[in-house]
């Protein structure tokens, strides 16, 4: 309830109350006197506590709404579909990207060596051994189809993700509210380790530059 | 100085791809003897066992990594001449001057080339 209307509430009555006993101040008080001063203080305090009755109330529904407009908030996010759903294919699809570029990758290497160690075999051999790996090469190359598109699917569920949350963001008004919760273990770990991982192409410090920093 | 191929030379890296990768272009420079280790404090039990000529090494490895290993090499009495080259995709100014800080002899940024990782040797082993 705002304060400036229980002031009134409360000194309402009371400013009724001295209104009627300085009316009264200059005879002495009789019983009906008493019996209608009693009468205003019932009246005056009916209507205080009505006052806090109806500015509960207000504050109560106002309540009401905003965990009603939560929950339909919460419900829009669809967390559990995110959790089981998309959030679950994105990872097995990250999965499948991780075994299918190590396997492309092992493949690769292996006719490489494969070809390496054939450097010894007669002319015939050699060219027949190099004309095989380099068919598997090509072949294992076609990884590259595939793991596009599961990474544009990860990508999608991420825009998704990023969408809801915006979306939730906005509607709890914490759109802004950026500040970062406590550094974690690994956190820490990685500022002091410098563990920032790759960097992209516009960030990284080239080849040059570190052997200018090293002769330096 | 010149380089002896012949001397042992430990690999250090959690990638098993990249450990393989750089065996294969080593032996292609000349080295033949090349173990391997999957984090800093598996490679500073190899190098407490066996005197190596060179250590490669990567950066971001659990539980430890390059440059703790870098640390110890070079805390420790008996190891802190061996040669030690960084290779890693940790590419900011920040991690070469803490490399540089901490007593590295190259630094090579992934992904890079057979040609790259021979200069570097080269350079270390002032060819």
């Amino acid at each position: 309830m705002p304060a400036r209307r229980v002031d009134r509430a409360l000194t309402e009555p009371f400013d009724r109350v001295r209104a009627y006993v300085d009316a009264k101040s200059a005879s002495e008080a009789s019983f009906s006197d008493v019996v209608s001063l009693a009468e205003i203080t019932a009246d005056s305090m009916q209507a205080f506590f009505a006052s806090i009755d109806r500015s509960i109330y207000r504050e109560l529904r106002d309540i009401a709404d905003y965990i009603t407009r939560m929950r339909d908030e919460i419900a829009a996010l669809r967390a559990g579909e995110l959790k089981s759903g998309r959030i679950a294919t994105a990872g097995e699809h990250l999965g499948a990207i991780v075994t299918a570029t190590e396997q492309a990758t092992n493949t690769i290497m292996e006719c490489a060596e494969a070809m390496m160690s054939a450097e010894g075999e007669d002319e015939a051999t050699f060219k027949a051994i190099v004309n095989e790996k380099v068919m598997e090469i090509f072949e294992a190359c076609s990884f590259q189809d595939l793991t596009g598109q599961r990474i544009a699917r990860v990508i999608e569920t991420l825009e998704n993700i990023e969408q809801r949350v915006g979306r939730f963001a906005a509607a709890v008004k914490t759109e802004g509210d950026d500040q970062a919760g406590p550094e974690t273990d690994r956190e820490r770990r990685a500022r002091e380790l410098l563990l920032h991982g790759p960097q992209d192409a516009n960030v990284a410090i080239a080849q040059d530059d570190i052997d200018a920093l090293m002769r330096g | 100085m010149a380089i002896d191929h012949t001397m042992p030379v430990l690999i250090v890296d959690d990638y098993k791809t990249m450990l393989r990768i750089i065996r294969n272009l080593l032996k292609q420079i000349g080295f033949e003897d090349v173990d391997e280790a999957a984090d800093g404090s598996e490679a500073l039990g190899k190098m407490r066992d066996k005197r190596y000529g060179l250590v490669i090494s990567d950066w971001n490895m659990e539980p430890m990594t390059g440059i703790e290993l870098l640390r110890e090499v070079r805390a420790d009495d008996k190891l802190n001449r061996t040669p030690f080259i960084m290779v890693t995709a940790e590419s900011k100014t920040e991690n070469v001057i803490a490399a540089k800080k901490a007593g590295v002899n190259n630094y090579i940024v992934k992904p890079f080339n057979a040609q790259t990782l021979k200069a570097k040797i080269d350079a270390v082993f002032g060819e």
